[in-house]
């Protein structure tokens, strides 16, 4: 206490009675810039906001949010261009995932880890399926998927293919032969090393140069494609780390109890690397949601395009508080999204 | 024939880490039933000398033969490596239990993966082990659980598991507290006494004396002498001998 009662007295006095009042005062200033920006962004938000309408017409009065461009608009943000009567299709895979989600926060601790990655492999590929259609489901072009569906749809198909493609790349830099090594190396290096907004252009321009005239890959899969390739570098270091905290000493028992290289790999390794970099692989999907965005730069219309188009569309077009009503929701949908996982991510680290 | 009783002949064994030259011209026959010692100062090549019996290290000249596989320098294959761990098992310094996998999972991962019996015999012969080591309550949990003498324990138990013709300990007892270090000792005089092949490298003269048939002493990377424990001792004519006896039982 007496110690205390010095050190307070002595920094005081060294700091001055000024300036202990100044950084007072300071503080009460940005205090009050924040009260201020924080009242003047309810009142847009809340109290001078417009819920209904089904033009701009609804929100020229005034100068709040207009959610009713929000409402109104619901189709192309939530699912594009989706065609109306196979919506139930939409919601069968909404639901799907929705149950896919709960089970993973709920049981990912209980259930062994090899069965909830490829749940992660497995859902993705079974919702494309059931979006696009083929057999007995009537075929619908990936062009009219859109908004948060294709958000969605993207991000899980880049999960679902960077995944795998990323550990192998990791066990291929650890392979005894150095072709092997070299090549998946310069690839790694090669990614991280370019912007992805580039290699989406890349994908979208070049790649078609490259096939047989004919064999033209829908736009859609070809921004999958390099979202995944990118992505699987990414992933390929986080499994690199990973593979490199389990010791030496692990495979060497496992060589002595007459495992061979693969089954130790399989047992011993993985399990193990894998384990340990769960929350860092939770980072990439993190990262994968939030470059879904880049999509709309090379003409997809993802949940950033569904918004601004839609602010461009002859209903809603005029009042500048329409599309800032639109970023502001899309930056709520994201927020939402990304701090969900990374709380989960955060629960994983503390306890696995 | 006799070289059929022997579990592993070396011939002509020499290793190198880039200049530094780890065993010169290594020359043993170990055979079945024989409890060999291996002790020398640190540094001296004992534990990279087990480490080349089940080819955990590679070696550069001369050819050994353990557990009737056939090795030479220049041609050491995984499936050599493979089929002589499958005979063989080893106990580490530092346990190296599976820690991912509960106490039965760590004893029956081998037999089933490696040996490819059946799960339910795995269980039953993993259950037989850890009850010879006195740990079968155990059997459910993690190896962070458990103390270390209780793992190095289960780790001489899951090198049982596999059934093997050799066992080596690569100073098994070196990294315990010095109270766990008994329960583990008893654990490995138990097995020699019953006719199980061992090779121990240890710095535990007691479990020498009253185990070993033959104690090897190595130093820079040579067997210096090899002698039965009475004779290594009491009679030891080698001053690098006596040098290492007067420091290790001083006190």
């Amino acid at each position: 206490m007496r110690a205390g009662h010095v050190i307070d007295a002595t920094m005081r006095w060294s700091r001055g009675p000024f300036a202990s009042s100044s950084i007072g005062a300071l503080l009460l200033a940005v205090t009050a810039v924040c009260a201020v920006f924080a009242w003047r962004f309810l009142q847009w938000a809340i109290v001078d906001a417009h819920w209904q309408g089904a033009s701009s017409e609804a929100c020229t009065n005034g100068s709040g949010a207009c959610w009713a461009f929000i409402a109104a608009r619901w189709k192309p943000w939530l699912v594009g261009d989706y065609p109306t009567s196979e919506l139930w299709r939409v919601w069968l895979s909404f639901a799907a995932f929705g149950l896919f989600a709960l089970w993973v926060i709920r049981r990912s601790r209980v259930e062994p880890l090899g069965r909830v990655l490829a749940g992660f492999v497995v859902l993705p590929v079974a919702l494309a399926l059931l979006l696009l259609g083929g057999g007995p489901l009537s075929v619908v072009p990936p062009t009219r998927l859109g908004g948060l569906l294709l958000t969605m749809v993207v991000a899980l198909l880049t999960f679902a293919s960077a995944l795998p493609a990323g550990l192998c790349l990791a066990l291929g830099r650890r392979s005894r032969m150095p072709v092997v090594r070299f090549v998946c190396a310069s690839f790694v290096e090669g990614m991280r090393s370019v912007p992805l907004l580039a290699v989406l252009f890349i994908a979208v321009t070049l790649l078609p140069m490259f096939l047989p005239r004919g064999a033209g890959i829908d736009l859609f899969f070809r921004a999958v494609i390099a979202f995944a390739l990118f992505n699987a570098a990414m992933a390929a270091e986080v499994f690199r780390g990973g593979l490199q905290s389990v010791g030496r000493g692990q495979i060497e028992a496992a060589t002595t109890v007459g495992l061979s290289d693969f089954a130790t790999l399989r047992l011993v390794v993985l399990p193990q690397a894998v384990t340990a970099v769960v929350p860092a692989l939770v980072n990439v999907m993190i990262s994968i949601i939030k470059e879904t965005t880049l999509l709309s730069v090379i003409g997809i219309d993802d949940l950033l395009a569904a918004v601004e188009n839609g602010a461009k569309s002859p209903d809603w077009m005029g009042d500048s508080n329409i599309l800032t009503s639109g970023y502001v929701f899309l930056a709520l949908v994201y927020l939402f999204v990304c701090y969900a996982l990374s709380r989960y991510s955060r629960r994983l680290e503390t306890q696995r | 024939m006799k070289q059929d009783a022997d579990i592993a002949r070396l011939r002509g064994i020499n290793k190198w880490y880039g200049e530094y030259h780890a065993l010169r011209d290594i020359e043993l026959q170990v055979a079945s039933g024989e409890r060999i010692v291996i002790c020398g100062p640190s540094g001296s090549g004992k534990s990279t000398l087990v480490r080349t019996m089940n080819l955990l290290e590679p070696f550069d000249e001369g050819e050994l033969r353990v557990c009737g596989v056939d090795v030479r320098a220049g041609d050491i294959t995984r499936a050599a490596r493979l089929a002589i761990n499958r005979r063989a098992a080893m106990v580490f310094q530092q346990f190296n239990l599976f820690p991912h996998m509960t106490v039965l999972q760590n004893l029956t991962v081998g037999p089933v993966w490696g040996s490819g019996i059946g799960r339910d015999e795995a269980d039953e012969r993993a259950r037989h082990y850890l009850r010879r080591v006195g740990l079968i309550d155990h059997a459910r949990k993690y190896p962070a659980q458990l103390s270390g003498g209780q793992q190095q324990r289960v780790a001489i138990a899951r090198a049982l598991c596999t059934q093997p013709k050799l066992v080596l300990f690569d100073e098994p007892t070196a990294s315990l507290d010095p109270e766990m270090v008994n329960e583990v000792l008893q654990t490995m005089e138990s097995l020699a006494a019953e006719g199980m092949t061992m090779i121990t490298v240890t710095h535990e003269m007691g479990f020498a004396r009253r185990v070993a048939d033959r104690i090897l002493f190595m130093d820079e990377g040579a067997i210096v002498e090899m002698a039965a424990p009475d004779e290594f001792f009491e009679r030891s004519q080698s001053p690098r001998v006596r040098a290492f006896l007067g420091k290790i039982l001083a006190h």
